[in-house]
């Protein structure tokens, strides 16, 4: 599937590639009213990677229901809406306005964006707050949530197994980890808020060190994301306990990206005697955990 | 969008660290309108640097196109050193170009520093379809202007520099008052100062051009994915790479 604000609503892949061969997409972060999203500079390339502090730019629920749902429902594709306000109780509101919204296929709470003010990440580094948006999200839709987790801090697995017992169906890992990016030059930082940020292949040890704890300690479905380019790079998540895997950044840098990391898997498989992907979730677990 | 390897065939400097490199591709060149763009990895293999960079078509030919670029760092650094029958791999065409008046027009166009790219193309594509064009172009001194060889001999060509060491003395937009009269529709494309110091000079009796200013931002993606290269207009947030590069010069200075 794709990465949440690495792929706009899904209409420009759709314009130029077979966008029914993805196995799901996940949209920008939506919120309950249109945000303009931060000043420039947006963002900065840094090695194998760059920093964003986009500021969830977007045109905000009611438009989302009303324009781009409609063209959703239209493809067989499933589409998983993003969500990212900043209240936790605004998760239930925007959960409730979506359920049984034709064209849309499941939710997944941003409680780990590091670009706004209030919300975002605040909520994905306390446990307590985390189920509460879960809770909240969960008893007000029928759609599976999912629950997108922040690396932002030191140990992932007790905000994890929260969501898990409030009811999340799977867990996504990971949001982008912190940066700061100096202009030597202009002796400030390179994004005006400072912090934002890091995406792309630099950050992949640490997605991956992230699934591979919580894929131990959830019993739900968990979903690699971060610095996935390769078909490779796909079995490695799996192997650390993925499910399923995001490619986000990547596909700023190559177009085909998701489709490239779909039929690199492939091959990968098929070179390997792999038939069914399941046989390869978790191989590279502690034997018993996974 | 055509995701495909380009085929350099020359490169040629231009003025002072500038350079133009002709390619070859099909899927490239055809079917651009003048004032998109093309993402450019400069890189041979791997993915470092990370992001394709943003080009203006300069010229197109058929199967061929050019890009004039100035060496800024290790990705244009790199590019100038491709050889012919080097394959390099790019994206595009990109945003929404310049669509030209139906009928015929005094066309203006305004170029500081390496934002002249694009309007070269424009220019011929103009003057292909009648129009007659005048193109100043403003640099901070003479080595830094392009030569009058790169326009087609059709276009009227108006050389501003700061220190006067070519054509006129000072700031390209200084000099764009006397051609007002003239003009029925201008484009420009430069760095934001030009760009405010022509809707200075513009605001008051020349609204009626419509004047169109092709712009840039850091664009990691290009195609509207990321939502990076966003610009503040008076109609909202748009992203230059999608919604522009071409805008309304009012919609946004």
């Amino acid at each position: 599937m794709t990465a949440s604000g690495t792929f706009s609503w899904g209409f420009e892949f759709a314009e130029h590639f077979d966008i029914e061969a993805l196995g799901a997409i996940v949209t920008k972060g939506v919120t309950p009213r249109p945000r303009a999203g931060n000043p420039q500079p947006r963002t900065a390339e840094t090695p194998l990677g760059m920093l964003n502090s986009i500021g969830l730019q977007n045109v905000g629920i009611e438009r989302v229901i009303e324009e781009f749902a409609p063209r959703w429902a239209a493809w067989r594709v499933p589409v998983i809406v993003n969500l990212a306000p900043d209240r936790v109780e605004d998760f239930g509101t925007m959960a409730r306005m979506l359920d049984g919204v034709p064209g849309i296929a499941a939710l997944e709470l941003n409680i780990s964006c590091p670009n706004v003010d209030t919300g975002g990440m605040e909520i994905g580094q306390d446990p307590e707050a985390a189920a509460a948006a879960t809770r909240a999200a969960v008893r007000n839709t029928d759609l599976p949530v999912i629950v997108k987790l922040t690396p932002n801090v030191t140990d992932p697995v007790p905000v994890a197994k929260a969501c898990e017992e409030a009811g999340a169906a799977a867990i996504c890992a990971i949001n982008t980890v912190l940066g700061v990016a100096i202009d030597i030059e202009r002796r400030r930082p390179v994004i005006p808020r400072g912090r934002a940020g890091l995406s792309g292949p630099a950050i992949k040890p640490i997605a991956l060190r992230f699934v591979w704890d919580v894929a131990q300690a959830v019993r739900i479905p968990v979903i690699g994301c971060g610095g996935i380019r390769t078909g490779e790079d796909a079995v490695e998540f799996l192997m650390a306990g993925a499910s399923a895997v995001q490619v986000g950044t990547a596909t700023f840098a190559n177009p085909r990206a998701p489709l490239d990391v779909l039929e690199g898997l492939k091959r990968w498989m098929e070179s390997h005697g792999v038939q069914d992907v399941r046989e390869i979730i978790g191989a590279a677990l502690p034997k018993g955990e996974a | 969008m055509n995701v495909a390897e380009a085929v350099v065939l020359s490169t040629e400097p231009a003025y002072e660290n500038a350079f133009v490199t002709w390619f070859a591709s099909e899927a490239l060149a055809r079917r651009r309108e003048p004032g998109q763009f093309v993402m450019v990895h400069c890189s041979s293999e791997g993915c470092d640097p990370f992001f394709a960079r943003p080009f203006s078509y300069h010229r197109v030919d058929g199967d061929r196109f050019a890009l004039l670029y100035t060496v800024v760092g290790r990705g244009t650094a790199w590019l100038a050193r491709r050889q012919p029958g080097d394959r390099v791999r790019m994206y595009g065409p990109l945003g929404r170009g310049i669509r030209l008046p139906r009928d015929r027009a005094n066309i203006l166009l305004v170029g500081g520093g390496v934002g002249i790219a694009p309007l070269v193309d424009l220019a011929e594509t103009a003057v292909s379809r009648g129009h007659q064009v005048v193109a100043m172009m403003g640099a901070r001194t003479s080595a830094a202007l392009l030569p009058p060889g790169a326009w087609p001999k059709e276009v009227e060509y108006v050389t501003v520099t700061e220190d006067g060491s070519a054509g006129l003395r000072g700031l390209v937009t200084e000099h764009v008052g006397a051609y007002l009269d003239w003009a029925t529709k201008l484009y420009a494309c430069g760095p934001a100062p030009m760009f405010a110091a022509l809707a200075d000079v513009l605001r008051g009796n020349s609204r009626r051009m419509r004047p169109e200013i092709l712009m840039e931002e850091r664009m990691p993606c290009g195609w509207g994915m990321c939502y990076g290269c966003a610009i503040f207009t008076r109609r909202g947030v748009k992203l230059c790479c999608k919604d522009g590069p071409r805008f309304p010069l009012f919609d946004v200075f």
